[in-house]
């Protein structure tokens, strides 16, 4: 019954493939046998992990990319299909972390919203739009997004990262609904709080440094999306679409508060 | 990796050396979710309100893995029944990694119309007994200090349908004990998670006689759940890899959940 969740040569295209998160999808999606197109802002990293893929086996290719011009996200769709001939899995990964979190609303300026709104969202959209006609000719594909916790909940000043993976969580119900005629799948991760970012990035002054504060008390690590993204890149998902796979430390089913716990009180008379 | 996870599983879905009590109401779906586990692995010990409902897991179970399985028949919805479980399995295997707890009994009349028996009775299989299974095996894992729960709900835990208030009022509640024990237990390396269906059916029936039901045609898929739709993700939230997700429900139910 658990054959499907092999990926058997499926072409995946990740954003922001090269680094943290993105680069542990593509280690454990690569274990599975998938072959990958990774993208990314910078040559390096994912020109390193597309030597790692085929090290391993498998077949990859990296394709420079930013994701918030739409002629970036066509190229990175045209040149996974003119190399692989096809796009089985999307996964919308590409996101801007380091925002400039610790201003009050009335410091932050157009172009800093402009600038996160159109990576995180943007992004997710123009690239979904990229391959969806080319799955929907198919028949079949799938489109995860990497959206957060932040995209349920509030954090204090952390406006554009918080509206954006909202809206990436709102975009993946749409493209769920809309795309699921032609045999698509689209489906949210919603990670809370695992370490990637640059120890001295101003966000992570607004965010727990341990897991002291979830119930599970530890943080997430990079290496837990992988199980995940094999799970919704294969054949064993497609009856789930629409919805979010949430790891965070039972975060979200609970809030992060200093004690944890009610005092115990009686039933009363 | 050791060879005896097979090429098409990843080392993170292995239950191997896990020991798993299933826990039935006597749905068809249990027996296929409990053979999921044993193909992962796992050993399993079934528990059913019924002997059929036993039976129909140990044949399952038996059939992936060739051995017998041991099991448990009678209501567990009391202190007594959860300990009389815990001391059956006890005779089998020395220590429990796994509960999938998938005692759902479907119920659906007008509101107006439902009676307080059979209230009490849908809230004590549905609820209580999820309560007192969850209870039992979770001081075991505390004592231990590892676990991992999941509990089988209906997407009806979210939203309501005509008919359905008091099943839809279990499924929320077997939800809000799935966040509870999360967050109480997660210090104890415990995670407690949900997988919820929608319209679903164990049988495998022709896609154009299910699309004769209003409900079908309306699941964004168009077409009926099966457990094999909920297996490998079962699997996965039993494992021990599943260490970061914990507290939420995973609902598998064709795009019912996201529709209008």
């Amino acid at each position: 019954m658990l054959e499907n969740l092999y990926l058997d040569g499926k072409v995946v295209v990740i954003t922001g493939g090269g680094t943290g998160l993105g680069l542990e999808m593509v280690r454990a999606l690569t274990r599975s046998g998938a072959n990958l197109a990774i993208a990314g802002r910078r040559a390096g990293p994912i020109e390193t992990a597309r030597d790692e893929v085929i090290a391993a086996g498998q077949d990859a290719i990296a394709v420079p990319t930013d994701v918030s011009k739409s002629s970036d996200a066509d190229a990175l769709i045209q040149a996974t299909m003119d190399h692989f001939g096809r796009v089985d899995v999307l996964i919308n990964n590409a996101a801007m972390v380091a925002e400039n979190v610790l201003k009050p609303i009335w410091e932050i300026s157009d172009d800093d919203w402009d600038t996160a709104m159109s990576v995180n969202l943007s992004g997710a959209f123009y690239c979904a739009r990229a391959a969806a006609k080319t799955m929907a000719d198919a028949g079949k594909g799938k489109i995860i997004n990497v959206a957060s916790g932040f995209g349920l909940r509030g954090g204090r000043d952390i406006y554009m990262y918080c509206t954006s993976k909202g809206g990436v969580i709102q975009l993946t119900r749409v493209l769920s609904f809309s795309l699921a005629r032609y045999g698509i799948t689209a489906n949210s991760i919603v990670p809370g709080f695992i370490p990637t970012i640059d120890p001295s990035a101003d966000i992570n002054r607004t965010l727990p440094q341990s897991g002291d504060f979830l119930p599970t008390g530890k943080l997430g690590k990079p290496e837990d999306l992988g199980p995940i993204a094999v799970f919704l890149s294969s054949d064993a998902s497609d009856y789930m679409t629409g919805e979010m796979f949430i790891l965070d430390g039972a975060g979200l089913a609970s809030g992060i508060a200093p004690t944890g716990h009610a005092p115990v009180a009686g039933l009363e008379p | 990796m050791p060879t005896n996870i097979p090429k098409y599983l990843p080392a993170e879905y292995s239950l191997r050396g896990h020991t798993s009590i299933v826990a039935s109401s006597g749905g068809k779906e249990t027996p296929q979710l409990a053979a999921a586990l044993a193909e992962a692995g796992a050993n399993v010990f079934a528990v059913g309100r019924h002997q059929d409902a036993v039976d129909a897991i140990r044949s399952a179970v038996s059939a992936t893995t060739g051995l017998a399985t041991p099991g448990y028949a009678g209501r567990w919805d009391s202190p007594d029944g959860a300990s009389d479980v815990l001391a059956s399995f006890a005779s089998s295997y020395p220590r429990v990694d796994i509960l999938v707890n998938d005692t759902r009994s479907f119920f659906a009349k007008p509101a107006a119309e439902i009676s307080m028996e059979e209230w009490d009775e849908l809230n004590s299989r549905n609820v209580r007994a999820t309560f007192m299974l969850n209870q039992a095996i979770g001081r075991q894992m505390l004592a231990q200090r590892y676990g991992r729960i999941v509990n089988v709900i209906s997407n009806l835990a979210e939203r309501a349908v005509i008919n359905c208030s008091a099943y839809s009022a279990t499924q929320a509640a077997v939800l809000s004990l799935t966040r509870s024990f999360a967050v109480e237990w997660g210090r104890s390396e415990i995670r407690v998670n949900a997988v919820g269906s929608g319209w679903s059916t164990a049988d495998d029936i022709p896609l154009d006689t299910q699309r004769e039901e209003l409900l079908v045609r309306y699941t964004p898929m168009r077409r009926k759940g099966h457990p094999r739709d909920l297996a490998a993700m079962l699997v996965y939230l039993c494992s021990p890899h599943c260490d970061y997700p914990s507290g939420q429900p995973v609902y598998i139910d064709g795009g019912s959940n996201a529709h209008p």
